[in-house]
């Protein structure tokens, strides 16, 4: 593998990306394709992914590349469990992260689609930080849900429930 | 609560979609796929399961259990490779043999690379279906490449095994009959039954049931019948040498054949089958050649058939039986043929004329006694050198074979036609030859050699049963060689001993090393009686030279004179004098003097033959006869009796020599020595030698015969005190012990000693329990107690 050689890669709105093949390998959905059929100097459309998502999504891998490779799917389990015992974030990820909701939504979206593992771990610790300390109430706010409780269907919940609440 | 804003995909036009890629993969992958494809394809997916819910992937059923969008995609799958493992199946039907092989190797290489191709594409099925059904532990459900296995399994292989196997197992018949044939077709064919062996637990391993089921079990037994009609066939029509020949390359083919294409975990299966069909059928037939094989020295066909035989479990048994008793033979008729040879070597009394006429007039006893211990050694160790290269060699140092030499070495070692009298005298014989080498000017071996010929007399002496015996001899020789100074070399001597201290422990030779010690301490002692008397007397002419060796009594094997002397009245001087020395260095130590083995010189003024005087070496008991002379020039048989105060025996003894060599004559001289009372003995004046030393202090042979004899009636009453020393230590340890079991501990204890005999056990129980060390227990008559 030459490792200077370059990806194009498309965004469903037609923005194109030169980045090194080694950047786009994060993605094992790329890493497989590239391995099964080859290089390619034609762009590579990834027609669920806008142009700025992708461009979030080029910048962690790019600041990610020299990172262990992804694992091969065999060993994914062995690495998973060591990193989800690891919930925290790293500077640098921090900062990448932050951001609107609705553009941390589009990421997790992007990384479940080009099965980037530590980019939706990211996404999704970062939600679970958000929802972390917070009740129901405050949650629906935060990603603006509507209650689609009736009042004792609530009671009955939380009475359920009870025996979970910090004392 | 994420919604794309996609309009939603329906199955039967993703599918439509997908079918057509797939079917793309698995039948014109080598044309490609463009990446656009790849992502389309990929996308469809992703887009149809993560559709029209409100949680990502799940769509509510009607009947409310949860299915998966996967499950859709999933079934789509299947149903496709079903159909196209149909259409392989049904592709294949016209072919046969070599050519279905083909066909079936080909389509498999394509599909096993194409399905890895689909499960990738695949891969958010199995990220977000599969993996959670697994999670679920529901059965049937598998990732993509193990779908694509079953479906091989399921919808092809099962209908085609047979046909495959068969075509499989007429190659393998052809290239066995020595055809050259495409034997990565096998590999091939091999690589897809072992890939079918799906683990249910976990798709990542996988297990040989179906290579095992399919293949190996069908493989086996069609060997089986080949090399069961081959084998027997040409054992018919060939020699049993040839036939194993023949196995020995059969094994060695069907071993590379497990390494060319099967799989490994076959070789032991096939090389049993082989060993069983090849070697274990043909058992007996081949160990009836061994025999055969051994008579004729057949290394290269010993090697063969040990090489055959012991692959099979009992294989060996039977020949390390004959092998033992042929060497136990071959051992014998070694033995029985220096036996033969011995009366004429002994009549002739010279080394290098052996013509091994047969000569039945004498006893076997008397052979025995003219054997040269150096011919019976060499006769065991050549025996024992040829059969100990051929288990090292032919049977790779096999233990069984080794002890079965062992087993036999001490069979004929002990019991043979020399030792018709008794098993001690192999280790009478062994120690005579140690002797032979370890005196000087010894003719029997360069001294660069005796090393080695000590190593292989150790050979032999490991197989002595009566050690005891050895022990005995050794230290008689030892002690003579000692006293007399006629060790050719200490470091041999004292290297022979850590040999046997090896062998047999501290015990056992801690006294021969007192031995030595004592002969260091009297070279000691001899200088410092020598100071003293140059210091109270000073040097005069009268003084003799005088050496003497102070040896400890219980460590020796030597026992006082049996016979009164008078101690000449020239030496009494000397001798009082160092009585009064040793008493004051050492007081309360009683000296024995040993006069038997001592032995002096004396010079001759008498004789007109020689101006310068002979010089006599003579015993001490012959110079007390001697000195007599310088009194009178005749003495008769009772005056010399009375003079030297020597038994009559003795007297006679020392006599005959001065009387062959004509020093003295006796008159008149038809009289008998000892016999004619009144016999005059003269000096004789004309005495003539052309030596100038002359040696008269020679052994007489009957004493040898004699000495000999007595050794072995000391051992006798030596086992006595031994056995019972090892009842008396057993009992003080043991309290309380059956009499069986003390019978055992006894002869465990000794027989690194000797073999002690049952009847003497008793005899020894017996004494102890009239000596009243042990007492018979009142409760069980068959026991004993110690009693303290």
């Amino acid at each position: 593998m030459v490792v200077s050689s370059k990806v194009i890669l498309s965004s469903s709105d037609a923005q194109s990306f030169t980045v090194e093949k080694k950047v786009a390998e994060r993605s094992i959905l790329l890493k497989n394709m590239l391995e099964d059929i080859g290089d390619s100097e034609e762009p590579i459309p990834l027609p669920n992914v806008s142009g700025k998502v992708l461009k979030k999504v080029i910048e962690y891998c790019e600041h990610h590349k020299d990172d262990d490779p992804a694992p091969a799917e065999e060993e994914r389990e062995v690495f998973d469990n060591a990193r989800s015992r690891n919930d925290e974030i790293s500077e640098w990820d921090g900062t990448f992260i932050t951001c609107e909701n609705e553009e941390l939504f589009e990421i997790i979206l992007a990384a479940n689609y080009l099965d980037i593992k530590p980019l939706l771990d990211l996404g999704c610790k970062t939600v679970a930080n958000m929802i972390r300390g917070k009740n129901a109430e405050q949650i629906r706010e935060l990603f603006n849900i509507e209650n689609d409780f009736t009042p004792e269907e609530e009671e009955q919940i939380r009475r359920e429930n009870e025996w979970a609440v910090d004392a | 609560m994420f919604v794309t804003n996609k309009r939603e995909p329906d199955l039967a036009n993703t599918w439509a979609g997908l079918e057509e890629g797939v079917n793309t993969v698995m039948t014109k992958l080598e044309c490609g796929m463009s990446h656009a494809k790849y992502m389309q394809l990929y996308t469809s997916i992703y887009d149809y399961c993560t559709s029209n819910s409100s949680s990502p992937q799940n769509t509510v059923h009607k009947t409310g259990v949860f299915i998966m969008k996967g499950a859709h995609i999933y079934a789509s799958l299947n149903e496709y490779l079903q159909r196209h493992m149909k259409s392989l199946l049904t592709a294949s039907e016209s072919l046969v043999d070599e050519n279905f092989l083909i066909y079936y190797t080909e389509q498999w290489a394509k599909y096993s690379v194409a399905s890895k191709f689909v499960h990738r594409l695949f891969a958010y099925v199995n990220r977000f279906w599969v993996n959670r059904e697994l999670d679920d532990s529901h059965k049937d459900v598998y990732d993509i490449y193990t779908l694509t296995l079953v479906s091989w399994r399921d919808n092809f292989f099962l209908h085609a095994q047979s046909k495959v196997m068969n075509a499989i197992l007429s190659l393998v018949e052809r290239q066995r009959n020595g055809e050259t044939i495409n034997t990565t077709l096998i590999k091939h064919v091999v690589d897809n039954f072992v890939s079918l062996g799906l683990n249910e637990l976990d798709f990542k391993k996988s297990t040989l049931e179906i290579y095992s089921k399919y293949f190996q079990n069908p493989f086996i037994e069609h060997t089986r019948s080949y090399y069961q009609l081959e084998s027997e066939k040409f054992i018919a029509e060939n020699s049993i040498v040839d036939y194993m020949k023949k196995a020995e390359i059969r094994l060695a083919q069907e071993e590379k054949r497990v390494e060319e294409y099967l799989h490994i975990s076959t070789k032991g299966v096939l090389i049993g089958k082989c060993e069983e069909v090849l070697i274990k059928s043909h058992m007996l037939p081949m160990q009836d050649e061994f025999q055969n094989l051994l008579d004729q020295d057949k290394i290269e066909d010993l090697t063969r058939m040990y090489g055959l035989l012991c692959r099979i479990p009992e294989g060996l048994d039977k020949l390390r039986t004959i092998f033992e008793a042929h060497v136990k033979k071959q051992g014998l008729i070694s033995v029985e043929k220096v036996a033969e040879a011995a009366p004429t070597e002994a009549a002739e009394d010279d080394e290098d004329k052996p013509p091994p006429t047969k000569s039945k007039s004498k006893k076997p006893d008397s052979k025995a006694d003219v054997v040269d211990p150096k011919v019976y050694v060499d006769s065991l160790l050549e025996v024992h050198k040829k059969y100990a290269e051929l288990v090292n060699g032919a049977f790779r140092g096999e233990p069984g074979f080794n002890a079965s030499l062992d087993k036999a070495c001490r069979e004929f070692v002990n019991r043979n036609s020399v030792c018709k009298t008794g098993t001690s005298k192999s280790p009478e014989m062994l120690a005579k030859f140690c002797d032979a080498l370890l005196r000087k000017s010894s003719k029997v071996a360069e001294e660069t050699e005796v090393e080695d010929i000590l190593n292989s007399i150790m050979t032999v002496f490991k197989y002595v049963e009566d050690k005891d015996v050895f022990q005995k001899f050794y230290s008689k020789m030892l002690a003579k060689r000692l006293v007399n100074s006629t060790s050719a070399n200490e470091d041999m001597e004292s290297s022979m001993i850590s040999k046997l201290k090896e062998a047999c422990g501290y015990e056992y030779t801690s006294k021969l090393q007192r031995m030595f010690t004592d002969v260091t301490l009297s070279k000691d002692l001899n200088q410092a009686f020598k100071d003293q008397m140059d210091l109270s007397h000073g040097t005069s002419k009268d003084d003799y030279d005088f050496n003497i060796m102070v040896l400890a009594t219980g460590q020796w094997p030597l026992t006082p004179p049996n016979t009164s002397f008078n101690i000449p009245e020239d030496l009494m001087k000397t001798y009082e004098r160092f009585q009064r020395f040793y008493q004051n260095k050492h007081q309360g130590r009683k000296l024995n003097w040993l006069f038997q083995m001592s032995k002096g010189e004396l010079k001759t003024t008498y004789l007109k033959a020689s101006k310068a005087g002979y010089t006599f070496q003579v015993s001490i008991y012959q110079m007390g006869i001697l000195l007599q002379y310088n009194n009178g020039i005749s003495f008769t048989w009772n005056e010399l009796l009375t003079n030297t105060n020597l038994s009559p025996e003795i007297l006679g003894g020392q006599l005959g020599s001065l009387l062959k060599a004509k020093v003295l004559l006796i008159c008149p001289s038809t009289s008998k020595v000892g016999v004619d009372k009144e016999a005059k003995f003269d000096l004789n004046p004309d005495f003539k030698s052309k030596k100038i030393r002359i040696n008269f202090n020679v052994p007489i042979k009957s004493e040898q015969k004699v000495e000999s004899d007595e050794t072995h009636k000391t051992i006798e009453e030596d086992r006595k005190l031994l056995i019972q020393a090892a009842i008396v230590r057993i009992m003080k340890t043991r309290k309380s012990l059956k009499h069986l079991s003390l019978m055992d501990e006894v002869i465990n204890q000794l027989q690194s000693r000797f073999k002690p005999k049952i009847s003497d056990i008793k005899k020894c129980i017996d004494i102890l329990l009239e000596k009243e060390y042990i007492e018979r227990s009142k409760e069980q008559k068959d026991q004993y107690n110690y009693v303290a």
